[in-house]
């Protein structure tokens, strides 16, 4: 088993002729926390569409776990350990608490043991698995969002932008949550992020990304990391 | 009148099956499937083979629907899943397809009208009036129908990825959903379901290549009016179902014939989603 979760090299993606990505490179070591800092535009979103096979990679190679993953389609990467939660329409609306849940895993089985976990975090999930999910207030869709990725107690967690339009107290409750899985599980986090109070809290390294390229990286505990960080995002 | 409300019903009912699959196919793929109503005549001469062979009438909606389940399987892996990314090529080769096929039975059946054993006959005393058993027993099968692929889609696994893929198919393949598999299965249980409905069309009306002609632009107008749900094109059956038994009734029965397009075009003019919840 590779102690490397996710190798990213020399990855060039876009849309059609536009290269967005150029040359990334990127690791992350099984049980860490990554967090992609960048302004609006920079590529971040693209990335992770790119790691998940909804881009193509014109360039470059992705590693899971010691396998090659580049151009694999979407729902073969669940099955590889890898939970996605995207930043827009990251929830069913029209369905349930229960159904959103429920598919967080590849079958029915374990659906109980899963939720009675998750609901130690969450709660309200447990009470309310009945009701629509669109009726739930933003920051709600937001955990049962980070619940449902945790269902299947993924290997892997790509996480775009969870803290944007979050109340501080929410945002704080996610940090717990994932921190707690992060002691418990051998789970690692790609975490993409403009709040970088959130980001720095419970990443161990860092990158950002500045017109596609990684301009900068390093270990989340050296000397003035959140001065770096905000040069860049300043820009 | 009670003549005419069972009319109302049992027209509803038959509109129901026939534009069930078609429903099915289109929520799902995003595509209207312009073979549904070659599927459809597929099934009446299935039906026409089977009682010819002098098997029980009853045994041809069976086989119907296992013969254009099977069909629906190679045109699915042949024709439309090459194409899953060129909407608009992919309603093209739908409707060549049916072209070929109305072709293909004409070489084979002939162009002539031919008529199939009907599995009940005469007329049954109900609420006062005497009436078709045949077309009720025909009301009794889409309520059937509806339920099992409403409760399918509602309390099945199943049911769950197929209503994730129709809603937000990224989203659903990201959480592991193989949406290929998804769109497979249902283009294979729409060209099923348009073949029984043939099928079991064959004791009422005569088959000939072109049966689903008529049939397709009905049923196309219905899930236009319904978009992906269910309970919409049960609604739309009945509304613009009766409003075509009360034309045809009361006014001209050529002018019935139109009811379902003209109202349903209407409708999309005032309320673009239709019957459909906005």
């Amino acid at each position: 088993m590779s102690d490397i979760a996710l190798e990213i090299d020399r990855l060039t993606s876009g849309y059609g002729q536009s290269m967005v990505l150029r040359d990334v490179s990127l690791k992350i070591q099984s049980g860490q926390v990554l967090a992609i800092v960048g302004k609006n535009g920079m590529g971040k979103t693209t990335l992770l569409k790119t790691i998940m096979g909804f881009l193509p990679a014109q360039s470059g190679r992705i590693c899971m776990f010691g396998a090659d993953v580049t151009g694999v389609q979407p729902h073969r990467l669940a099955g590889r350990g890898v939970a996605y939660s995207p930043q827009d329409q990251a929830i069913f609306p029209d369905f349930t608490v229960d159904e959103n849940l429920r598919l967080g895993l590849s079958n029915d089985r374990g659906y109980e043991r899963a939720l009675d976990r998750v609901a130690v975090f969450f709660p309200f999930l447990a009470q309310r698995r009945g009701q629509r999910a669109g009726t739930l207030s933003g920051g709600e869709q937001k955990m049962l969002l980070v619940a449902r990725a945790l269902m299947s107690r993924p290997r892997l967690l790509l996480i775009d932008e969870i803290t944007e339009g979050l109340q501080p107290s929410v945002v704080q409750r996610l940090i717990g949550v994932l921190r707690a899985e992060l002691a418990a599980f051998d789970l690692s986090v790609l975490l993409i992020e403009q709040n970088v109070g959130f980001a720095l809290s419970i990443a161990d390294r860092y990158a950002v990304l500045a017109r596609g390229e990684v301009v900068a990286a390093g270990r989340v505990d050296a000397p003035g990391v959140a001065g770096v960080i905000q040069n860049h995002l300043a820009v | 009148m009670i003549n005419l409300l069972l009319d109302i019903l049992t027209t509803a009912g038959i509109l129901f099956i026939v534009s069930i699959g078609l429903l099915i196919v289109f929520g799902v793929q995003k595509i209207i499937n312009f073979a549904h109503g070659a599927f459809l005549t597929i099934g009446g001469y299935v039906a026409l083979l089977v009682t010819g062979a002098h098997f029980s009438p009853w045994l041809a909606p069976p086989v119907a629907l296992l013969a254009g389940a099977l069909i629906g399987a190679i045109v699915e892996r042949v024709i439309v899943r090459p194409l899953y990314n060129r909407p608009l090529d992919a309603i093209l080769a739908t409707w060549g397809l049916s072209i070929v096929v109305v072709q293909l039975i004409t070489i084979g059946f002939g162009r002539g009208v031919q008529f199939v054993t009907s599995p009940v006959s005469g007329a049954i005393h109900v609420f006062g009036a005497d009436y078709s058993l045949y077309r009720l027993i025909f009301l009794g099968i889409a309520i059937v129908l509806g339920l099992a692929v409403g409760l399918l889609l509602r309390s099945t696994r199943l049911g769950l990825v197929a209503r994730a893929v129709i809603l937000n198919e990224n989203l659903a393949r990201s959480l592991g959903i193989d949406s290929d598999l998804v769109r497979f299965m249902t283009f294979v249980v729409g060209a099923g379901l348009a073949s029984l409905a043939g099928a079991l069309l064959t004791p009422l009306l005569s088959v000939d290549p072109t049966m689903g002609v008529t049939w397709l632009l009905n049923a196309f107008m219905l899930v236009m009016v319904s978009g992906t749900s269910l309970i919409s094109l049960m609604l739309a059956c009945v509304v613009l179902g009766g409003a075509q038994v009360v034309i045809s009734t009361f006014g001209n029965p050529v002018l019935g014939g139109l009811t379902i397009v003209v109202l349903a075009a209407i409708l999309l003019r005032l309320r673009p989603t239709g019957f459909a919840r906005a």
